[in-house]
């Protein structure tokens, strides 16, 4: 019994470690693709290397190489899932930066919730909200079970942990609020009055336009930004968090 | 743009541009005007008037007028013995003094089987409201071994008598030199039969010997480029009207002819017709990219103005063709459809592609399909051009910003920073864990932790306020403890462990009745707990002798006897008994 736990856990780790691996051939591989100049490449490798685990180096090198090959809605939308996932990055913050203003785009419009998330990376704030709660309940409860004094510092520590609590749920709220936040991906995209190709055009969007998704029919989102509201095909809008 | 167009023009209503005196205008003026008002003449003739028995003639009707200005009877008086085949009709404009005059002609080929003189008599036609009378026209058929010259008429010749729809062939229309080699030229050539596309700026004129019949003939030829339409049998004759020396573009002229002067005489002329086959072209095996180009066609390499380019970067792809077949008609490949080019033909006859790469992931050009129809193998034959390799760099975005002015400071960084050299923090997918189900399970263990510790601390608090029931516990375990120690004495035969665990397993059973402590206990303890029947019968003497012999090995005064063991069933019973209790 014993040892067939020690072969299950030695194939998982086997597993794991191999999807690493090859996350990072694919890696290393687009860092050679990029050097040599062969941008189209480069960014199949890094997208390759995204798919099979997210990582920021590889979000942010794919941004640089989709700037390199004109496609600033895709650079945009890499830095900003880099920023995602670690919103500490100072590559990917300086470049979004650098892009906005070549591009004159506007920064997404965030709501003082979903600001307070990006505090944080979004599964670190829902970490934070379980241990918070746990510890603030547990503050409360294992003292008289174990018929120990409530100290000072309990006390403290078990209020801390519920304002916490209190506090993550917001951020909580911020993450998931972010997850429908994207990005227009092709240049000059039509933004429509209905949902079809004939249909009547609002504006043109630019690439990088950041967009709030509503809702979906079909081929084509309902999505909010700055120049007005309307339908997109879905393909040219890129969401931080993809489906 | 506009608005400079509204200054320089004011602001009125626009005026029609005015063209200086002596231009286009008088030049249209200057031309000779039609003469439609003099009367309309009209005569009809039979050519040749004498012609032998069974052989054919022309019954010939001529007006100077449009053929547009009246209705010719569908049917006119025609002399029994005489057959009239469908008439051929054409027009043209001649000139009269100053003036241009229409002339419209009737030509029947009649059929004659009978000697004899025929007439046809007058009739009238209704020329834009003018009576016209149609003189009548006289025939004399004579024997059929006559010497008489035959019917001047028209010979037609085809390069080809079996083609296929859109395949181009040659029609030569001659018009045989007359008896003393005079040549005259044809005006208003047309040919009849449904289906035919001709081509008249391909058409040639040329005056030289030619076979006919045999026989090496001057004659004018008048050569045409002719492309059937549809696919059947084709009945093709053509017709002109004699115009004497009246020669009209280019002609050649070879040997020696006779050219006569004068006016000229419009003579309406017709041939016989010729047959010819048109097969349909095989549309099951049509290859993509087929025009309708017929014949033998090669094309060289294609030349494309650059390998290299960026994004939205228009390149010339020229494709250039040679063949046998009609070049000048040759409809250019088709510009196919793609998701990465933008592929614009250039306008025919220029058989070369615009082409603008949408994408950096393409590596090559986009094939271009095009493909002819050989008609001597009857059979299509692919000239797809073949995707040439490209390179396609990304339009270019700036990756460095020019340092700006001091008074125009920004926090925005000056140029794209460096690519990472690793992948950095990591995820498992970018979809945050508050969208998973599985972790709202997680945040359960917790709870099942609370629950379990909530529960252990009220059963802790149940036995805290009843301690008979934890000591009752014990009691059970400590005396299930002593009974294997029994059965282990009494299979090693050891009289002495015997009478010590029976001892304590006595004082154990007993104990939570008091409660004490069991060491403390004695046998008189033990008996107490005993009916009075129990006390007095078995039972109460097994537990006086135990005890007994337990206070004598403690006295060390004398040792168990071995058959102590044969007690073993009494005392498991005795506990059994005791244990009920507890």
């Amino acid at each position: 019994m014993k040892l067939r736990h020690l072969l299950l856990f030695a194939a998982l780790c086997i597993s794991v470690g191999s999807g690493h691996a090859a996350t990072n051939d694919a890696f290393a591989q687009g860092l050679e693709l990029s050097l040599a100049g062969r941008f189209p490449e480069a960014a199949a490798a890094f997208a390759s290397a995204v798919k099979q685990q997210p990582s920021a180096g590889a979000l942010v090198n794919l941004g640089n190489v989709e700037w390199q090959r004109g496609h600033a809605g895709a650079a945009i939308l890499a830095w900003e899932q880099a920023q995602w996932l670690d919103p500490y990055d100072a590559r990917a913050g300086a470049n979004l930066k650098f892009a906005r203003q070549v591009t004159q785009v506007d920064e997404p419009s965030l709501r003082w919730f979903e600001a307070a998330s990006t505090w944080l990376p979004p599964n670190a704030w829902v970490w934070l909200a379980g241990a918070s709660l746990w510890l603030a309940v547990g503050g409360l409860v294992l003292p008289g079970v174990f018929r120990r004094q409530k100290t000072g510092w309990q006390q403290t520590l078990t209020a801390l942990a519920a304002g916490l609590f209190l506090f993550s749920l917001t951020a909580n709220v911020g993450v998931v609020s972010r997850t429908q936040i994207g990005f227009v991906l092709g240049k000059n995209t039509p933004l429509r009055l209905t949902p079809t190709r004939e249909s009547e055009l609002i504006s043109t969007l630019t690439s990088g336009e950041p967009a709030r998704l509503l809702r979906t029919r079909g081929n084509y989102v309902f999505i909010h930004t700055g120049l007005g509201t309307g339908w997109v095909e879905r393909a040219q809008l890129g969401l931080i968090c993809p489906e | 743009m506009l608005s400079l167009l509204l200054a320089a023009g004011g602001l009125g209503a626009q005026t029609p541009p005015q063209f200086p005196p002596g231009t286009l205008s008088q030049l249209q003026v200057a031309q000779p005007a039609v003469d439609l008002t003099s009367p309309v003449t009209a005569s009809a003739e039979f050519d040749p008037p004498v012609v032998g028995a069974g052989k054919k003639t022309f019954y010939r009707v001529t007006l100077d007028a449009t053929e547009s200005s009246f209705a010719w009877p569908a049917k006119i008086p025609v002399p029994a013995g005489l057959q009239f085949g469908v008439p051929a009709h054409g027009q043209l404009t001649q000139m009269q003094g100053p003036k241009y005059r229409p002339l419209t002609a009737f030509a029947y080929e009649v059929q004659t089987t009978a000697t004899g003189h025929f007439t046809v008599p007058g009739f009238s036609v209704d020329v834009a409201g003018q009576t016209v009378a149609i003189p009548a026209a006289e025939l004399e058929v004579v024997a059929v071994n006559s010497n008489l010259p035959p019917a001047r008429r028209l010979v037609l010749e085809t390069s080809a008598t079996n083609l296929f729809p859109g395949q181009p062939f040659l029609i030569r229309v001659l018009l045989p030199a007359g008896p003393s080699n005079e040549i005259e030229v044809l005006r208003e050539i047309q040919l009849s039969g449904n289906g035919l596309m001709i081509d008249k700026t391909a058409s040639r004129q040329a005056i030289e010997a030619t076979s006919i019949n045999g026989q090496l003939r001057q004659a004018y030829i008048s050569e045409l480029r002719v492309t059937p339409l549809t696919a059947g049998p084709l009945t093709i004759a053509a017709q002109g009207f004699t115009a004497g020396r009246e020669i009209t573009g280019p002609i050649s002229i070879r040997g020696q002819v006779s050219i006569p002067g004068g006016p000229a005489r419009y003579v309406l002329l017709t041939s016989d017709p010729v047959s010819i086959q048109v097969r349909p072209l095989p549309v099951e095996s049509e290859p993509k990219g087929f025009t309708g180009a017929i014949g033998r066609f090669y094309c060289d390499p294609p030349n494309l103005s650059a390998d290299r380019m960026r994004v939205g970067e228009p390149v010339q792809l020229k494709l250039t063709f040679h063949g046998e077949g009609e070049l000048a008609k040759l409809v250019p490949p088709v510009a196919p459809r793609s998701r990465e080019w933008q592929i614009i033909a250039d306008p025919p006859p220029a058989t070369s592609f615009t082409l603008i790469p949408l994408t950096d992931e393409v590596r090559t050009t986009p094939a271009i399909p095009f493909s002819y129809f050989d008609p001597l193998t009857a059979k299509y034959v692919d000239l797809t051009t073949p995707p040439i390799p490209v390179t396609v760099v990304g339009d270019g975005l700036p990756v460095q910003l020019p340092a700006a002015d001091e008074g125009a400071a920004t926090t925005a960084p000056l140029k794209l920073s460096g690519l990472a050299p690793g992948p950095g923090k990591t995820a498992v997918s970018l979809k945050p864990l508050q969208l998973h189900g599985w972790f709202v399970a997680v945040q359960l263990v917790p709870v099942i932790g609370f629950l379990a510790l909530w529960r252990w601390d009220r059963r802790r608090r149940f036995l805290e306020a009843h301690p008979d029931l934890v000591r009752r516990r014990q009691a059970r375990r400590a005396l299930r403890r002593e009974k294997r120690h029994l059965q282990r004495a009494v299979a090693g035969g050891d009289t002495a462990a015997f009478q010590q665990h029976a001892a304590a397993a006595l004082r154990i059973a007993v104990a939570p009745h008091y409660p004490a402590n069991p060491q403390a206990l004695v046998g008189g303890d033990v008996l107490q707990q005993l009916t009075e029947t129990e006390r007095n019968g078995e039972p109460g003497e097994i537990v006086r002798h135990i005890f007994a012999a337990a206070d004598r090995q403690f006295a060390l005064t004398a040792p168990a006897p071995a058959d102590w063991l044969a007690l073993h069933d009494r005392v498991l019973a005795l506990l059994c008994r005791l244990e009920a209790k507890l």
